[in-house]
């Protein structure tokens, strides 16, 4: 095992920044404890295999079958390489864990989420290290493409697109565009999601944005989920699958990830993927701010190894996932579907404002469920 | 005894009939949805097959699962079972003017909604920092919490027409405290230990609301394995899983009603 650590460095700039801090703690009363600390320290990685010295990394992902996936594919050989143990939490959701302990006490060092929970615990308090200092510590991210960061909070490693699902033996002619959904012919034969799935938050936000003025248009929002009953609730994507299968929804909303999936299982769906916005559903991790050096610098080594193709590739033909790094060749399974990995595919990606969507969310919530709940 | 039954009006007979089938059905539908030979969970299922039980027996995630919330609801019971035994004693024995608010206390655990306590308690062990969130000892401290209020229950009740000369009389005839109690008060309040023992690892082994914010890293107990497959994959594979949860505790049911009747242990 090679050992090729920098360590945490004692560097000028570490010294001045302490110093710099330590008379503004003397000048305005601020509390010291903050500033000796060992996460005060900087920690930098260069992406080589360092020895771990055992240390505990904690993260936070998905359970199930992405869990043993995950384990078989990279984690197993990661505490292999980094003499390391991973402490593996798989009981979502992380937002209140984050909050309750407050930033200084994370229960995670990395975490893997989606956008809408993301920002809210971001704008709750100062949980995460800031992106670009991350970057700076990912020596794979300048292989990946340029929307996997632009979030501002945290570094998309996989993705795919939303869309809609559609029974090909029952839909002709096939779904043209967003608002296809609202036709009549689709009248309680579709399917959307409960107001606290993450498919319906980013469905409504591009109802707002496509059938209003622009995404903060709520009460246009409000007027298409109206317009769009009767409709079949669901409150889990491998739900909707289920009443895909059985014809009881003809169209649906969802990602193209479970749509090729059930298209290689020989049901006759295919997606309708939105061109008129295109929000996608990303896997994107954040590194936790205050955490001890060697956790996080392990969090650093951990997220630099996931960027890499052998990974992204695995994500691809297990999950039907589209990669971030560009030098992966898409998977069979997803090449067959169309799906490319090229720069003009991956323009034009489009991100919600979440933390407007946070902001209102509470009225959001209020409102869809009494039109869902007729 | 012929007497009794027929003396039951007809009416209350089909309303027991129709609840014991509202119950059962249930338990009907996840074992068919677990032998399910399609590729989601759904009833009635596309043929029979063994293919989710097969799933189930060769996933790490979910066999590990089931070991782990059996060994955790076995802790629980046992714990629950003295300490729960221990207070019923004490609040039917007290004459003290505070029982009655303790054994309001002793019953909030189930009174508050779980996700309520769950998130409760991670906060104290995360503030107070005594290093009890999301580890073993944390998540046992807590389905003790839970089922200690159905021991205390159940013992509560059987102690209700306990006569206490009985074990008057023992210690009268020379019998210690602690041999009076063994021989006499324990064998009358056995029936009572015993079903409270049944509900503690049943509660124990289904708990799922307290659990999700006390969970162990790398440890998931067997209903979030299995809610977290159905959120992600929706397999009938929680519900093979369902299938052998039953089974487990249909078993521990039969055998804590045979170790813990402590009329056959202290029967000697």
């Amino acid at each position: 095992m090679k050992s090729t650590s920098k360590g945490i460095l004692s560097t000028r700039r570490g010294f001045l920044k302490g110093s710099a801090a330590g008379a503004l703690a003397l000048g305005t009363g601020v509390n010291l404890f903050n500033i000796n600390h060992a996460w005060s320290q900087d920690v930098t990685y260069d992406g080589a295999v360092f020895d771990g010295g055992g240390a505990t990394l904690r993260i936070a992902e998905w359970g199930g079958f992405w869990q043993e996936i995950m384990r078989k594919e990279l984690l197993d050989q990661f505490e292999k390489d980094f003499n390391c143990k991973i402490a593996y939490e798989s009981s979502f959701p992380w937002f209140p864990k984050f909050v309750a302990g407050g930033p200084q006490k994370p229960p995670f060092a990395l975490v893997n989420w989606n956008y809408g929970e993301m920002f809210k615990t971001a704008s709750a308090g100062d949980f995460f290290t800031p992106l670009d200092e991350v970057v700076a510590n990912l020596p794979n991210a300048k292989l990946i493409w340029p929307f996997a960061t632009e979030n501002g909070v945290g570094v998309t490693w996989s993705y795919s697109r939303y869309c809609y699902a559609y029974r090909t033996d029952l839909v002709d002619p096939k779904p043209a565009n967003f608002k296809s959904f609202w036709e009549e012919k689709f009248a309680g034969k579709r399917g959307a999601y409960i107001t606290s799935n993450g498919l319906q938050m980013d469905f409504f936000i591009a109802a707002c944005k496509l059938f209003g003025k622009d995404q903060y248009d709520l009460e246009a929002g409000y007027e298409a989920m109206r317009k769009a009953m009767p409709m079949k609730i669901s409150d889990f994507t491998g739900n909707m699958q289920t009443l895909l299968e059985r014809g009881e929804v003809e169209l649906a909303v969802q990602h193209d990830a479970e749509v090729y999936q059930q298209m290689d299982k020989g049901i006759k769906v295919a997606p309708m993927l939105w061109e008129e916005v295109k929000p996608i559903l990303t896997q994107t991790k954040t590194v936790s701010r205050y955490i001890e050096p060697m956790e996080k610098k392990l969090a650093y080594a951990l997220l630099n190894r996931t960027l890499e193709t052998k990974l992204q590739s695995v994500m691809g033909s297990t999950f039907y996932q589209r990669p971030v790094n560009k030098d992966v060749v898409i998977t069979e399974n997803l090449a067959s579907k169309g799906v490319t990995n090229t720069a003009d595919s991956v323009a034009g990606y489009w991100t919600p404002d979440w933390k407007s969507y946070n902001e209102n969310e509470e009225d959001i919530v209020e409102t869809v469920n009494g039109i869902f709940a007729g | 005894m012929m007497r009794e039954e027929s003396a039951i009006p007809l009416v209350f007979k089909v309303i027991a009939g129709f609840a014991l089938v509202v119950l059962l059905l249930p338990l009907v539908i996840v074992v068919l949805a677990g032998l399910n030979a399609g590729d989601y969970l759904t009833f009635p299922p596309q043929g029979l097959s063994l293919r989710w039980v097969k799933s189930f027996l060769s996933s790490p995630v979910f066999l590990s699962a089931y070991f782990y919330s059996f060994l955790l609801a076995l802790c629980a019971t046992l714990i629950s079972t003295v300490v729960g035994t221990l207070a019923a004693l004490y609040l039917a024995r007290s004459s003290s003017k505070t029982s009655g608010a303790m054994r309001g206390f002793f019953m909030l655990p189930i009174v508050l909604p779980g996700v309520v306590l769950g998130l409760a308690l991670y906060v104290f062990f995360t503030t107070t920092d005594i290093g009890l969130a999301r580890t073993f000892p944390g998540l046992l401290i807590c389905h003790v919490l839970v089922t200690c209020p159905f021991v205390i229950a159940t013992v509560t009740a059987s102690l209700v027409g306990f006569d206490i000369s009985l074990e008057e009389a023992a210690r009268s005839l020379g019998a210690s405290p602690w041999t009076a109690f063994r021989k006499i008060t324990l064998r009358i309040i056995a029936p009572g230990i015993s079903a409270g023992c049944i509900f503690a690892f049943i509660v124990s082994f289904g708990q799922f609301e307290t659990t999700l914010f006390l969970a162990v890293p790398n440890h998931e107990p067997l209903p979030m394995a299995m809610y977290i497959s159905l959120r992600y994959k929706f397999e009938p594979t929680a519900a093979a899983a369902g299938i052998f949860a039953i089974a487990l505790v249909v078993i521990s049911t039969i055998v804590t009603s045979r170790l813990v009747s402590l009329r056959r242990v202290f029967k000697a």
